[in-house]
This record gives C-alpha cells, sequence and structure tokens, in this order.
C-alpha cells in the first residue's frame, strides 16, 4: 500500500509539476532573426529587431511584399524591451533562432555592454548567434537591408560570416560565451567583427533594393573591432584581421599572395596551419615567440618559372615565411603601439607559462604587452603545385 | 514474506478487472449440453433398437444425419453419418465393394470379435475405432466419421470418411517473403501438421489433441520438440490448455487471449504466423506451436518482443542485409510511435529544435490552417485509421473507391482545402508506412492505440510527456511475461550470448546456440564452427 501511495506521488509530480506554460502554437509566433543595440535617445538603449515574415521566404507562398519587418523600442532593459514589442507585432517573438547580434559602435565605444548578462541568462536565447560592431552608423540600420540570400539581412550577414572566416579568415568567429570569457580573462583582450552599410540607407530599406544585380545598399564586412577594458577602442584592417586569426591558431584556410618579381604575384593557398606561441619575462620585458607551421600548395603564378624544380618551391616557400613573418610581426607592433591592447591573448599565455611573473605585471599588462619583444617564426611549406607543374608563362617566356 | 502479502494483493486488484472483463467469469453451462447419462452408457447394455433411437433423438431431425440398414453377410448393422460432412462418393464406393458385395457371403458378425477380425481384414489402415458408448458414438458422427452398429455386437465400428475439402494449400497472404516457401497454412489442422511434418523430419516432434470450446469441440494441437523444448514450459502450455473453459473457439486469437498471462497489456503476449517455415524455424529453437483447426494461423508461444522485430526471411538473406532491414524494423517502430506526437510536441512547445529554414517552412505552411496542431494530427491521424479500416472491411469490389477517394482526401484535397498543412501529410503517411513495416501484424496494432495517446500527452506536456510515456511504457513492457519468459529478453534481462540475432543477424554458422532465455534442454543447435574456407597449403609447399 506504501508502495502505491508513493508510486502515484511521483505520478503526480511527473505530471501536475510541469504544464503548458510554453505552449505557443506555430501561428502565435514570429521568428526573431536579428536584434541591434543602439543608444536610445530617450532611454539608456534602443533595441531593434528583424522579425521575419515566414510566408515570405517560402517560394511558394511568397508574393513578393517584404520578408523582415524590422522596429525599434527604446528602454532601460532590454529584457523588458524584448516582452514589450507586441506594440508593433500581432504575435508573440521568439528569441531562441537568433542568428545575428548587432552593436553600435557608440554602445561599444561607451563600454555599454552591461546588456549581455540578459542575453547569457535567457533561457531561450542560445549562444550560436553571430556578434558583429555596426561600423560608421547606428546598428538597426544593418538590420534594415534586403539582402539577395534568403531576403533577410541577418539570414545573410550569419553565414556570410561563417563562410568568410572559413575560406579566408577575416571574422573571429566569436560566441557570445568566449565573448563573455575573453571581457573576463587576464591577458586577453576580445575582438569582434565590424561590418557597414555600403551604399543608400533609405534605398536599402526596400525590396527594389534586391532586384538589381548591385544593389543599392549591401551589407559588408570590414575590420575588426579591438576592445580594452570593455570598451571599443578602435579597428584594425581585413588582413590584420587575418593575421589576428593566425597567431590565434583560430585560421582554417586562407590564401597569401607574396611577390615573387618586381610587380609579379603568385599566390598560394594555406590548407593547414599551426600557431604556438610562448610568451615569458626576460630582461625585464615580455619575451614573445610566435612560431607558425603552415602546408599549402600553389594556386596560381604571374611568374615564369617552372615549380617542379626543387629550388623553385624552396624559394617559394622562403618568400612567403619572410614575406609573413614581418607582416604578422608588423600587425602586432600595431597593435602594440596603437592601443596596447593584447588581443592576442599573450599574456594569459604567460599566466599560464610563467604564472609568477605575469601576476606581477597583470594589472599593468597593457602597458607591458606594448613594450614585449616579439619574433616571429613562419615556416611554410609548398606541397603541390596545383593541376599542373610548368606555367604556359614558362613556354612563352623561352 | 513480503512478497506473497503482496503478490495476494496484486492478485485481488486484478479481480476488479477480471470480473469487468469476465475473463475468468465461470458460467453456468446449458444442461443439455452435458451428455445425459443415457449416452454414458455402454453399447452392450442397449438393444439395437434402443440405440437408433437414442442416436436419433439425440441428433433431433436434423436433416443430415442418415441412418441406414445395410447387411453385410447374414448379419443386419446400421450406419450413422452426416451426410454433409462425410465424402459420399468414397462411403458409396466402400460399401459396395468392401461389406455389401464381400465375397464371403456367408460372414456371420455377432460378437466383439467377429467385428474386430471384420475391422482388421476390411479396414485395416484406413484408421478405424472401435467404440463402446453412446457418447463415443455421436462425437464420432459429429467429428464427421461413419458409425456401424451391427446387431447384438456390444462395439460400434466408427471409420474415417471424412470429407477434407477446403482451400489448397496457397501463398501466404499477410506474411510474404520474396524469397523463401510460398507455401502456408490452410484452415485444415491435419494439413498445416502435414506441412510442419514435411520440414521436421523427427520422431521427437510431438503433438498433442486438445478439446476445446465445450459446445463446437474444436480440434487444438499443441506441437513441440520433445527433446529441445524445456517440459516446464510444455506442462504449462498444456495445463493453460486444459484449464480452458469456454463455449466456443473459432481462431487461434480466442486461444491466445485465453492462454497467455493475463496482464492488461496492448502488446502481444504471443506470436502467430501461417508461414510453416516460420513455426518449423520456432520449434527448433525450442519453442510450442499451437494449431487450432479451422485457422490458418498458428500460435507460437513463449513470445519476447524482438520475436516481432523478426521475419523468417531474414535467415534467408545475406546476413549484413538482414541486420540492416532489423534495424530499419526497430527504426520505423520508433517512427511509427513517436512521429506525431513529436510534431505536436516540438511545434507547440519546442520551436527551437527546428532548423530556422524548417521552421519558416513549416510556419510558412501552417498560417492558413485553423486548428492547432494537435488537432491537426487528430484529424489526420483518424481519418488515416478510418481509411485502412475501410481498406480492410470492404468489399473487394468497390477496392478501387476507397483508395482512389482516400489518396484525394488525405492528400491532396486536405491540403488544398487548407485544412491541414502539407507537412502534416507527410508525416501522417510516413507514420503510416512505417507501421505496415512489421512482420506481425498485430505487433503493429500495439504501437498505433499507444500513438494517440503520445499525441494527447505531448499536446499538454511536450516532448517532455512524450518522453514521460515511453518510460512508462518501457516499465510497463519489462513488467511482462510471457509463460513465464521475460518479454523483453534478452535485452533486459541482458543475455550476452543471445545477441547474435536480436538487433543484428550474424552468420547462421556462427549461430551454434539456442536462445537461452527459453531454457531450452539442448541448448547447442551444432557444434562452434566457421565458415568453409579453402584447404592450406601443405607445410613446406609453397603456391
Amino acid at each position: 500500500m506504501k508502495k502505491i501511495g508513493v508510486f502515484l506521488c511521483i505520478l503526480n509530480c511527473l505530471f501536475l509539476l510541469t504544464g503548458c506554460w510554453d505552449r505557443k502554437e506555430l501561428a502565435e509566433i514570429k521568428v526573431v532573426a536579428g536584434m541591434a543595440i543602439d543608444k536610445g535617445e530617450d532611454a539608456k538603449y534602443k533595441v531593434t529587431v528583424e522579425a521575419l515574415n515566414a510566408m515570405e521566404l517560402n517560394t511558394q507562398y511568397a508574393s513578393g511584399n517584404a520578408a523582415t519587418i524590422v522596429e525599434g523600442i527604446e528602454g532601460n532593459s532590454i529584457s523588458e524591451i524584448t516582452h514589450l514589442f507586441n506594440e508593433y507585432f500581432a504575435q508573440f517573438l521568439i528569441y531562441s533562432h537568433m542568428k545575428l547580434l548587432v552593436i553600435s559602435e557608440e554602445v561599444a565605444s561607451a563600454g555599454m555592454l552591461d546588456f549581455i548578462d540578459f542575453l547569457e541568462r535567457n533561457r531561450e536565447i542560445r549562444d550560436d548567434f553571430n556578434i558583429i560592431i555596426a561600423k560608421d552608423g547606428k546598428a538597426e540600420d544593418i538590420l534594415k537591408v534586403s539582402a539577395h540570400y534568403r531576403k533577410a539581412s541577418s539570414l545573410k550577414i550569419s553565414p556570410q560570416l561563417d563562410h568568410l572566416l572559413e575560406d579566408w579568415g577575416g571574422d573571429p568567429g566569436m560566441s557570445i560565451i568566449n565573448f563573455i570569457s575573453e571581457l573576463t580573462l587576464e591577458g586577453k583582450e576580445p575582438v569582434l567583427a565590424a561590418v557597414r552599410l555600403k551604399g543608400d540607407r533609405e534605398k536599402g530599406k526596400s525590396m527594389e533594393n534586391i532586384m538589381q544585380v548591385t544593389p543599392d545598399a549591401i551589407v559588408v564586412v570590414d575590420s575588426l573591432a579591438i576592445f580594452k577594458d570593455r570598451k571599443l577602442v578602435g579597428f584594425l584592417s581585413m588582413e590584420d584581421s587575418r593575421n589576428y586569426l593566425w597567431i590565434r591558431n583560430d585560421l582554417k584556410t586562407t590564401s597569401l599572395s607574396v611577390e615573387c618579381k618586381k610587380g609579379d604575384y603568385s599566390s598560394v593557398r594555406v590548407t593547414e596551419s599551426k600557431t604556438e606561441v610562448t610568451s615569458k619575462w626576460k630582461n625585464n620585458k615580455p619575451d614573445i615567440h610566435v612560431k607558425i607551421k603552415a602546408e599549402g600548395y600553389i594556386e596560381g603564378t604571374q611568374c615564369y618559372k617552372s615549380v617542379d624544380k626543387l629550388g623553385t618551391i624552396e624559394k617559394y616557400e622562403k618568400l612567403v615565411n619572410d614575406t609573413f613573418s614581418q607582416k604578422i610581426k608588423d600587425t602586432i607592433s600595431h597593435v602594440q603601439k596603437q592601443y596596447q591592447a593584447d588581443i592576442f591573448g599573450f599574456g594569459e599565455v604567460m599566466r599560464r607559462q610563467d604564472y609568477h611573473s605575469f601576476m606581477k605585471v597583470k594589472d599593468n599588462w597593457g602597458e607591458e604587452f606594448s613594450n614585449a619583444d616579439v619574433k616571429v617564426d613562419v615556416d611554410f611549406v609548398l606541397r603541390r603545385s596545383g593541376i599542373r607543374s610548368k606555367s604556359f608563362l614558362t613556354e612563352t617566356e623561352k | 514474506m513480503e512478497k506473497t502479502k503482496e503478490g495476494r494483493k496484486g492478485v485481488k486488484g486484478m479481480n476488479y478487472f477480471k470480473k469487468l472483463m469476465s475473463i475468468n467469469g465461470k458460467k453456468e453451462i446449458p444442461s443439455d449440453v452435458v451428455p445425459t447419462k443415457a449416452k454414458e452408457i455402454g453399447i452392450d447394455h442397449l438393444t439395437f433398437e434402443a440405440l437408433k433411437e437414442i442416436i436419433n433423438e439425440t441428433f433431433g431431425n436434423t436433416t443430415d444425419l442418415q441412418s441406414d440398414v445395410i447387411r453385410v453377410g447374414n448379419s443386419e448393422g446400421c450406419i450413422y453419418y452426416l451426410e454433409t460432412v462425410v465424402n459420399t462418393e468414397m462411403l458409396k464406393e466402400m460399401l459396395g465393394n468392401t461389406l455389401e458385395n464381400s465375397a464371403d457371403k456367408d460372414i456371420v458378425i455377432a460378437t466383439v470379435d467377429d467385428l474386430q477380425e471384420l475391422s482388421k481384414k476390411s479396414f485395416g489402415v484406413s484408421g478405424y475405432k472401435l467404440l463402446k458408448t453412446v457418447n463415443h458414438i455421436v462425437s464420432s458422427i459429429l467429428e464427421g466419421r461413419i458409425v456401424i452398429v451391427f446387431r447384438g455386437v456390444g462395439q460400434a465400428l466408427s471409420l474415417n470418411y471424412i470429407n477434407s475439402e477446403g482451400r489448397a494449400v496457397a501463398e501466404p497472404t499477410t506474411q510474404t517473403v520474396v524469397r523463401g516457401p510460398k507455401d502456408s497454412f490452410v484452415e485444415d489442422a491435419s494439413t498445416n501438421i502435414n506441412l510442419i511434418r514435411k520440414r521436421i523430419k523427427n520422431h521427437h516432434l510431438r503433438f498433442e489433441k486438445f478439446m476445446i470450446g465445450n459446445e463446437t469441440r474444436t480440434n487444438v494441437y499443441m506441437g513441440y520438440m520433445y527433446s529441445i523444448a524445456n517440459e516446464k514450459i510444455v506442462a504449462e502450455v498444456r495445463s493453460r490448455l486444459n484449464e480452458i473453459d469456454i463455449s466456443a473457439v473459432f481462431e487461434s486469437a480466442n486461444i491466445e487471449e485465453l492462454i497467455t498471462d493475463k496482464s492488461i497489456t496492448v502488446f502481444p503476449l504471443a506470436m502467430n504466423t501461417e508461414r510453416p517455415d516460420a513455426v518449423a524455424t520456432y520449434l527448433m529453437d525450442s519453442k510450442i506451436v499451437i494449431i487450432i483447426d479451422g485457422s490458418p494461423f498458428v500460435l507460437i508461444v513463449p513470445a519476447v518482443l524482438t520475436d516481432f522485430f523478426t521475419s523468417p526471411e531474414d535467415n534467408y538473406q545475406n546476413y549484413f542485409m538482414s541486420s540492416f532491414v532489423r534495424l530499419i524494423r526497430y527504426i520505423s517502430f520508433m517512427i511509427g510511435l513517436i512521429m506525431p506526437s513529436a510534431y505536436v510536441g516540438v511545434l507547440t512547445f519546442h520551436p527551437e529544435l527546428l532548423p530556422t529554414t524548417l521552421l519558416l517552412s513549416v510556419i510558412a505552411q501552417r498560417e492558413d490552417v485553423p486548428f492547432p496542431a494537435v488537432v491537426e494530427v487528430f484529424i489526420m491521424e483518424i481519418t488515416f485509421e478510418i481509411l485502412r479500416e475501410a481498406g480492410v472491411r470492404m468489399p473487394r469490389a468497390v477496392g478501387q473507391t476507397v483508395s482512389i477517394v482516400g489518396a484525394l482526401v488525405i492528400g491532396q484535397a486536405a491540403a488544398e482545402a487548407g485544412i491541414i498543412s502539407n507537412i502534416m501529410v507527410i508525416i501522417v503517411a510516413i507514420t503510416a508506412i512505417a507501421n505496415f513495416v512489421f512482420p506481425n501484424y498485430n505487433f503493429a496494432n500495439a504501437s498505433r492505440l499507444i500513438r494517440f495517446v503520445l499525441i494527447i500527452v505531448a499536446s499538454i506536456l511536450g516532448l517532455y510527456g512524450v518522453l514521460l510515456i515511453l518510460v512508462f511504457m518501457v516499465a510497463h513492457l519489462s513488467s511482462l511475461r510471457s509463460f513465464g519468459v521475460p518479454y523483453l529478453a534478452p535485452v533486459a534481462p541482458f543475455i550476452v550470448e543471445d545477441q547474435k540475432d536480436v538487433f543484428v543477424r550474424l552468420p547462421i554458422w556462427s549461430i551454434s546456440k539456442r536462445p537461452s532465455y527459453l531454457s531450452p534442454n539442448i541448448k547447442n543447435k551444432q557444434k562452434p564452427q566457421g565458415s568453409p574456407s579453402p584447404p592450406k597449403p601443405e607445410s613446406g609447399k609453397k603456391q
């Protein structure tokens, strides 16, 4: 009898301690694809969401209307605003499919990043969306552009960033979890990809924008945003952004151009690469050594030398090593001098490799980083030469 | 001590259901079915005329009872038979040749010894019987035999001239195979036993006959391999068959309900098949078969859950293919079970589980659907069940109509009218097809019922509810027993050595043991062996 009683209690709990509190019929929900955070005029923030119009995104049912609705509300708390959107929309907004978070340059420069707590805490929002900085303008404008791919701006930018990272390496691939951990980590400053609206802001809002081969307005990935002490301090060029990934060992594949003869260039494709960083305290300043091992093949050449000779290959390898160790070094010293922000995480490496020395200087790490001795070694190995050995140029030059 | 106490309470609890379903409720048997005292009397106590009167009285005025006076030599006799069940052609021939035109004109049959001599001489191999009581005479006549009573002789001669006209052995209709034997059982039990005996030529194959059905007196045969089958299970089946007290039995399903462990369950606790090769295979695995006269479906006990996922054809195909097909069956069981409820659960509670593109596509499709997802699912599932039932019951002549109308209703029209979404059609279709994968039809029915429970719970609790019900289902399954064998064996309890023929089928030469959960008398089928390989070259010689 007792056992049956216990069983019934458990059964009651299993069925009654839950319920249909989160039950929402599909017809009652609207999917949010992107969110933009701007500084409000009357309040602290302005939150803009890009809600998808599912009918227009389905080729079978589309009738040519706008595929998304972008509306913004001002308020002091982002979490409150997210529940306020029925001021504009008929359905509940669901944020679980959010692909993109755009933070305006203004907000990031002011260091108003405290709203991220909501994004991390909320059970509905995932941690796999892309975070970008809107350079030169408002964040909401990034969402208000119609796009050729999937029509909605967020649905286009999210894969755009992922594929850029995979194919060439211009996006740091930052998720909210990594961003938060880098914000708090000693000896590593966070970075984010920065995008910019190219073209006419007003024309981009209309669906006519995507009826042209070259749209009036399009979102382009522009640079890498650097943070220091939780504030946006500046931007790095796209090539620096690639070098950043390379130093961080996050580079997947990329293409490099080297000058093989004055005015002529050859390009190599890097398919494998591994970076090892050592960071020690030496001669009263940090001593940083970046060792990169990479493999690749020749993708194209403007020089006529036949690549089936051993000497040529070695020459190319040396060329790549020299050129890119210098370029990476330049990137580091640029960051050292201009921003004094250790975005490469050398301090974090030192914390692991030379803990006591780092603990002594950690409060002053930015300055110490800027004085650091940096040595970069690139060891590139050319494995293949594409499906040709001799170029047609070799023939014609004879 | 604890356990017995509990057990008693469990039984007490069951009583309510038993009463409700009157599973075991003994009822009063009509008095005229019970043989009257007169019928128990031996023939030697009755006169020729009195016997005739009793027999005629017993059968009343049924038109097909024939009682003709014949003469054999100098003796007078009376022949009784039901002309509707006796092969009258053969009977005429027999009467003409053997008895009346007997060369021995002055033969006298006056004693039991005379009768025995005549029987031996004339019907030595045709299966004659000598009957002593009226009761035996009556049941012999009912069985379709003819009975000859001679004046003054204390026993009656019973001869087998049953008109065994029935369906010829044909291809199976419910359990078809691509490769494998194409014969199937028929309604006649002796033909069925014949089909089994043809496959197993072994003196250890034993059949026991039971007469079940107080009024129908149906012949039921229990078959088993005497050397292999566990005698305790055999005894259990025998005693359960003996204990059956019911007025009528027409199909093996009736027997199945009467002998399987009394559990309130939707899962079948006995297998049925119409394939003699399947029966032979299971006999060799030390299972027991029950054949009912009048039904082509033969019962196989004990049955475990994994049996329902195997088809006799698994042994006739390449073992990689068989293993793959078996996995497909397990997957399709899960699809058939949870697909519609997962649809309801995901769409109303967890839209974040779908890829964004799919979610948008579903939202777009469902924009015009006026019902909540659960109502939509119910409309379609019920529609499908109606179509399915109609498809089974309809007269063959109107078959085309149902399938055409059905396809239109389910597929096109409903989606176009905006009552349901296109994706719902896909869900219902895949669920329906997944349900037809099973080699055993009655097992698919179990998942059909649970599916509806899952849909209702999914609409209230989402996928959490679906999981909850599945947990209860597994708990229930593990509580079931089929003739003492755990229903989930050999998975729970997990038996490593029996895994060779459960989720995958290993090559036939590697399965040298019978399933140990059936505790067979002889554990090994054959010696453990490998597959044949070319002879090794002699040492020293190089090839």
